[in-house]
């Protein structure tokens, strides 16, 4: 099967006042492709993840989304060409219970529209793919943490994206919760959605991922298949050599 | 499985009614059925009160301008009466200096035109900050203006204001109904975009507006959606209120005191609901002008603003969102 790229970043530069936050950083994705970007913590990481989707303006380089440039795109419109991002904070409208808040990333963008978004049975789909279907009329508050994040997830996928970003997707969860969740992963991914996985730790992702991009100061510092990278002299440095890599 | 969730068979007209009405039980249906009929006959029960339902009427539409921006989006304005001021000054100014028989087909849509311009002159600068900006743009916005009319007295009739616009009519049952069936029809249009898609996405902005960003809605453009249809309110209240009273003064329609009597009432009433913020209008210009009128011209400021105050620490969600949930869990509510 050949794989055309769907996604790219081009010498992408992020300076907050003097600190370089993003250092001419390249890479891209392939359609059939997870891709995991890692790094120490500060690095840099979702710094890129917020220039991606126009939480920030760039100071400089390109982000290509389907040979479409996307730099100065609000995020809005980057959601609605295709792109979904899951943050590393949850954010669910508290007054809101689950299904609402599913609902709500089904809307349209459309200051005329009274109704429309999914309709009770693709929410109800939607829900029990991350086994939230019987929770549908709870509050996001009373519910546990690893629900909460996969809330997150249903809500991205509510929104019809043809790529997902995940950042920091197992933070927090135990073991039984992390392999569920990269089971979860894989099925999204086999759809046809290619997708980006931050985290600072590897452990989690060398089983999903199928090649790796390690950031560290916004600089891209290895690049390869995840046996290659565990075995990498100057990724093991940047992590304090290699105690999170292998561990 | 008993969660709302699962209704593939549900017929559309029952989702429709669903939608925009929720799913009230039969004594939540009995009461908002008898404030209706109550309002409708005034006349017959509270004769000698016609005048305060009237002005109350007009404030209730105030007090939904006022909420469909900020008491949807958290976006507090702290000075709507510019808006409501300023289109029964642009009623008042083109009766005084134009043409004194001038037509209220002509001055109506004017004084509405005036409203949404000066609503787009605060919105479109404001809108897109988040934190205090906005709140104190608007603030700023109706002192500067009331300051305006000060220093062109030539034109506005400066603190004594203007006299000359005709009164709706002189019949107390009519003026109470002239007032009251725009105020209907203007709650019953926004009730449905409260309780549509776009109301949720206001209130959704008020929660958390980057995560509804990230679904894909335009949120700056959803809340200048709403501070259009905010100002358009507005200025049918303000050019209503012109006529109202027969005259225009700064202190009757414009000073930041009305922008905060606004806020109050939609705060006692319960923001974000549109029929609260009536209820409140009904509640609070009563209290201001008849019960509270007991304690002396100040006393009754100082009564006023001490009621609200209690409001706001006991009751933060509003008298009807109360008195609603309380009926609401006749019979053991919605989840029986």
């Amino acid at each position: 099967m050949s794989s055309d790229t769907v996604f790219r970043i081009d010498e992408l530069r992020k300076e907050f006042g003097g600190l370089v936050a993003v250092d001419d950083l390249s890479f891209d994705l392939q359609d059939d492709e997870i891709l995991g970007l890692i790094g120490p913590n500060g690095s840099g990481k979702s710094t890129v993840f917020n220039c991606i989707m126009g939480i920030y303006d760039v100071t400089g380089g390109s982000v290509q989304f389907r040979d479409t440039d996307i730099t100065k795109l609000d995020t809005h419109d980057i959601v609605n060409r295709g792109i979904a991002r899951v943050s590393q904070e949850s954010n669910p409208i508290p007054s809101s219970t689950v299904g609402e808040n599913i609902d709500l990333f089904t809307y349209p963008n459309d200051i005329f529209s009274l109704t429309g978004g999914a309709s009770q049975a693709e929410i109800l789909d939607i829900a029990r793919r991350f086994d939230l279907d019987e929770k549908l009329d709870t509050l996001p508050g009373s519910l546990p943490h690893a629900d909460v994040r996969r809330l997150e997830i249903a809500k991205a996928l509510a929104t019809e994206p043809e790529m997902l970003l995940l950042d920091e997707p197992f933070a927090g969860m135990n073991q039984a919760e992390i392999r569920e969740l990269s089971d979860q992963i894989r099925d999204i991914h086999a759809e046809g959605r290619p997708i980006i996985i931050v985290d600072h730790n590897m452990k989690g992702l060398m089983s999903i991922v199928d090649r790796v991009v390690v950031i560290n100061s916004g600089q891209k510092i290895a690049e390869g298949s995840p046996e290659e990278i565990a075995n990498d002299e100057t990724v093991q440095k940047a992590y304090l050599a290699g105690a999170e890599v292998t561990n | 499985m008993s969660n709302e969730y699962d209704r593939s068979g549900e017929p559309v007209v029952q989702r429709f009614t669903r939608e925009f009405l929720g799913e009230p039980n039969r004594y939540q249906i009995a009461s908002a059925g008898v404030a209706l009929l109550a309002l409708l006959t005034v006349p017959f029960w509270a004769g000698q009160y016609l005048y305060v339902f009237a002005l109350a009427s007009i404030w209730a539409i105030f007090a939904m301008g006022w909420d469909i921006i900020s008491g949807h989006t958290n976006y507090i304005s702290f000075g709507h009466s510019a808006l409501s001021g300023g289109a029964a000054y642009t009623t008042g100014v083109l009766v005084h200096n134009v043409n004194p028989d001038m037509a209220m087909y002509i001055t109506f849509p004017l004084s509405i035109l005036a409203a949404i311009v000066i609503g787009l002159l605060f919105a479109v600068p404001t809108l897109r900050l988040e934190g205090p900006y906005f709140s104190l743009i608007t603030l700023l916005g109706v002192l500067v203006l009331t300051q305006l009319v000060y220093i062109y007295g030539e034109y506005t009739g400066g603190e004594l204001g203007i006299t000359a616009v005709s009164t709706l009519t002189y019949n107390l049952t009519n003026l109470y109904y002239y007032t009251l069936i725009p105020m209907l029809l203007i709650g019953a249009v926004l009730v449905v975009v409260s309780q549509s898609n776009i109301g949720r996405i206001l209130r959704a902005i008020g929660e958390n507006e980057a995560a509804i960003e990230s679904s894909g809605i335009d949120t700056t453009r959803f809340k200048l959606w709403a501070f259009l249809m905010s100002a358009i309110t507005m200025g049918i209240g303000g050019a209503m209120l012109a006529h109202f009273y027969g005259n225009i003064t700064p202190s009757t329609v414009l000073v930041v005191d009305r922008s905060l009597e606004m806020v109050a009432i939609a705060v006692i009433g319960g923001m974000g609901t549109i029929a609260g913020p009536i209820g409140g209008a009904f509640v609070f210009i009563i209290l201001r002008d008849e019960v509270l009128t007991v304690f002396g011209s100040t006393g009754r400021w100082l009564a006023l603003w001490l009621i609200v105050l209690f409001f706001l620490v006991f009751l933060r969600d509003g008298i009807f969102p109360f008195i609603w949930s309380r009926i609401g869990s006749i019979g053991g509510g919605r989840d029986e």
